[in-house]
């Protein structure tokens, strides 16, 4: 069984605009997917998609099935549980006033209570490093500890996939540095959509580019990502890190790195 | 407005702490019962907004500043059961978390600015829709008119407090405060339109939800507001607005003064504005002044709309 | 700004930080109905509370300036209301009462906020019974009430690098607009966070 399956996704705003036309993927369990694409590409979208936040018109005949369930309005509250979705800007995730009640948000609302509660919440912050800023108000952590509060926010849900978008941006390079260790510990599924290539390289052995809503290439990174000409002509670039290696060395850094 | 601690005295405070708490529960009925999901985090973040938008000062006359008290903002936006959820929130916070306004008063200030503001604003607006019709400009001078209305009648419901306390003489409190707020409000109201055309212009389609809502107006929670109003109003203010000295005496009696000294303080204004000269009796008088100005302030809200909608054109689309 | 912000003792260490805040806030209140009932004129009692608060704000190892700070912003409100008592007999008896308990109050809500963070009241209306709804909304107020603050400020910053000759019609629409901006900006963030708590499956 998949852990996702989109099979012709379309979607447009309200006013008009396409944002999604035909979206076919899968994704294997435990797989990790990059999503790259230039601004307005339609990543965010298409991720929020995947937690059936923007379900409206999909609801007869859903387009996507998540560990075998179709995301319907019947079945939100299933799916919902089984992907734990990081937003773009850790504030609007961290709504709660302490990082110990806002990790303490989704469980709750799963129905979990004490003294199983305090478990599952001191187990994602110790999983991201956080267990000393249990009582520390949101609105007082670094960037990187915020992204890191998120993090755990979705362990605690105890997910089976992991969406992620922009997990890297507006880091430094110790908050990013963090992140991509977390990431690559983690043996959930893991969607990531960002703009940091080099990022994806390391923590993504698959990617799929999108550009004005539509799927223009799917495969391993290694092999796409060193694609000038295709990188070039969606808004991307060839990060550095594969500049430096050989062509036929690609497959071997891309092992290198997810091992 | 916001009373202090100390000011007012235990009937007083303890009666539109009552009002307050009554007040508040319809409003919070009324957002458990139709308001979707959707809109809850909204009613908080607008909370924040609020505040926020209270800490910018604009020129009063004389080097002096004020600020919006964003109450028929919040009506006009969110409807007026958020809206007196919005601004008690505010009032709680800001007298729990910064000492501002005091806690003993907290129920007056609830009952002023997040009962009688927005319930008075919303329905005044609503008025000025009705008779104008449903334009922009129709809209913008309800805001405009509605705006300073909120504002006056707010701060004249905070003098009745003061003097049913004791704290000083109605003449006084009544002329220092609905003074003051006459011009202050003239600012709420030019703020308050300019922001509505502003919003306009970048999201419209964040006030036609609230055009949704204006389209099924539940009557009965606004004849709630309304009732609640009206007895604090009358508890608060009738006393001492009223024109019949009998029950002028009556009151004064209840409360202790001596009907003499209420009589001669209604007569003889120490601060003798808001009289017209020629008419006899000063509440009269006092009367006319208030509705003289209150039609200038009409005119002057036309005005402005007719200004902001002429300017504008691309702010059609709200109609 | 009128009010300097974030208070900066809020997180320091003392018995009166340690208490819990349902007994400063009961406590608080206490102190303030006592003060106002007290007669007009009753020194005695106004000199032993007085006392009583500066034990207090000794045990809580608050700088004495910072408090005084403080009541020196927020005393003139107390004075402006208390002026309109001069008016009437016994005038100037009924001010120095109003401004005494006036000033008592106030010294005990700035050590009541000073020591108590807000977050923490907010637990204690939780378990008050408080309905869902008004907590709810003053908790995702004092959540984000600093970052539309900051927010604010630098659009307020932006606007005015970019203001040469400021007139009085400028400043109005600046103003404004600054507001307009706020909000709409408000409601998209209230959008990304409702989907975010859908996302950790909250159910109304």
């Amino acid at each position: 069984m998949n852990a996702i399956e989109v099979r012709h996704l379309s979607y447009s705003f309200v006013n008009g605009t396409d944002a999604l036309k035909d979206i076919s993927f899968n994704v294997a369990q435990e797989e990790r997917v990059g999503i790259i694409g230039p601004n307005g590409a339609g990543k965010s979208t298409l991720l929020w998609h995947l937690n059936g936040l923007l379900p409206e018109r999909h609801l007869k005949n859903p387009a996507v099935t998540v560990l075998g369930i179709p995301v319907v309005q019947a079945n939100l509250a299933l799916v919902r549980a089984k992907i734990g979705l990081l937003f773009q800007n850790p504030d609007d995730q961290l709504f709660c006033p302490t990082v110990w009640e806002d990790v303490a948000f989704g469980p709750q609302q799963l129905g979990k209570c004490e003294p199983e509660l305090s478990t599952i919440v001191n187990n994602a912050l110790n999983k991201v490093g956080l267990a000393g800023l249990r009582g520390r108000s949101t609105r007082h952590l670094s960037q990187g500890e915020k992204h890191r509060a998120c993090l755990a926010g979705v362990l605690a849900c105890e997910a089976q996939i992991l969406v992620l978008d922009e997990p890297t941006s507006d880091l430094d390079p110790r908050g990013r540095r963090e992140v991509i260790s977390l990431l690559r510990g983690f043996v959930q599924t893991q969607i990531i959509a960002s703009h940091d290539l080099e990022f994806v390289v390391e923590v993504c052995p698959r990617v799929i580019v999108i550009d004005s809503g539509q799927i223009v290439a799917d495969g391993a990174t290694s092999q796409i990502l060193n694609d000038e000409e295709l990188m070039l002509a969606h808004g991307l670039e060839r990060p550095h890190i594969l500049r430096h290696q050989h062509p036929h060395q690609s497959n071997n850094l891309s092992n290198r790195l997810n091992h | 407005m916001h009373i202090p601690d100390g000011f007012l005295d235990g009937k007083t405070a303890i009666a539109s702490a009552a009002i307050a708490t009554v007040g508040l529960g319809i409003a919070i009925r009324h957002v458990q019962q139709t308001f979707s999901a959707r809109r809850v985090p909204l009613i908080g973040l607008a909370a924040a907004f609020i505040f926020a938008a209270q800490m910018l000062n604009f020129p009063v006359a004389g080097g002096t500043s004020g600020h919006v008290i964003g109450a028929v903002l919040a009506a006009v936006i969110l409807g007026p059961s958020a809206a007196v959820l919005v601004m008690s929130s505010v009032l709680i916070l800001q007298c729990l978390m910064f000492a501002d306004g005091g806690i003993t008063a907290l129920g007056a200030n609830v009952f002023n600015m997040a009962l009688v503001a927005p319930f008075t604003g919303y329905t005044i607006y609503r008025l000025v829709c009705r008779v104008l019709g449903g334009t922009l400009r129709a809209k913008l001078t309800g805001i405009a008119f509605a705006s300073w209305c909120s504002t006056v009648i707010a701060s004249i419901a905070c003098a009745g407090e003061l003097a049913l306390s004791g704290t000083a003489r109605w003449n006084v409190v009544f002329t220092a405060m609905a003074g003051i707020h006459a011009i202050i409000g003239l600012g709420e109201a030019l703020i308050t339109s300019l922001v509505i055309v502003s919003v306009a212009r970048l999201r419209p389609e964040l006030l036609q939800e609230s055009a949704e809502l204006e389209a099924k107006p539940a009557y009965g929670q606004l004849l709630a507001y309304g009732l609640i109003v009206v007895l604090g109003l009358v508890l608060f203010v009738a006393p001492f607005a009223s024109a019949w000295p009998d029950g002028l005496e009556k009151v004064a009696e209840a409360l202790g003064f001596s009907g003499a000294a209420m009589q001669q303080a209604v007569a003889n204004s120490p601060i003798p504005d808001y009289q017209v000269p020629g008419v006899g009796s000063s509440v009269i008088s006092n009367i006319l002044a208030g509705l003289l100005g209150t039609l200038i302030v009409f005119v002057l809200s036309y005005v402005l709309a007719r200004l902001l909608t002429s300017k504008s054109n691309s702010t059609k689309s709200l109609t | 700004m009128r009010l300097r912000l974030d208070d900066p003792y809020v997180n320091r260490q003392s018995i009166i930080h340690r208490l819990h805040a349902a007994i400063k806030l009961f406590a608080a209140l206490g102190i303030v109905i006592t003060t106002i009932a007290l007669p007009r004129s009753a020194w005695p009692a106004y000199c032993v509370i007085g006392i009583a608060l500066v034990v207090i704000i000794a045990l809580s190892r608050l700088p004495l300036t910072h408090i005084l700070k403080r009541l020196a912003l927020l005393e003139p409100f107390v004075l402006v209301v208390a002026l309109l008592s001069l008016w009437q007999r016994d005038g100037v008896l009924v001010f120095a009462g109003l401004v005494t308990k006036g000033t008592i109050s106030l010294f005990t809500m700035i050590i009541l906020v000073a020591t108590t963070r807000f977050s923490d009241i907010l637990r204690v209306f939780w378990s008050m019974r408080i309905p869902n709804v008004l907590v709810t909304t003053m908790s995702l107020m004092y959540r984000y009430l600093f970052l539309i603050l900051d927010e604010m400020t630098r659009m307020t910053r932006a606007r005015a690098s970019r203001t040469f000759s400021p007139g009085r019609w400028l400043t109005w629409h600046t103003l404004a607009d600054v507001i307009g901006h706020l909000f709409v900006r408000t409601s998209e963030r209230a959008e990304r966070i409702y989907a975010a708590m859908c996302a950790r499956g909250w159910k109304t």
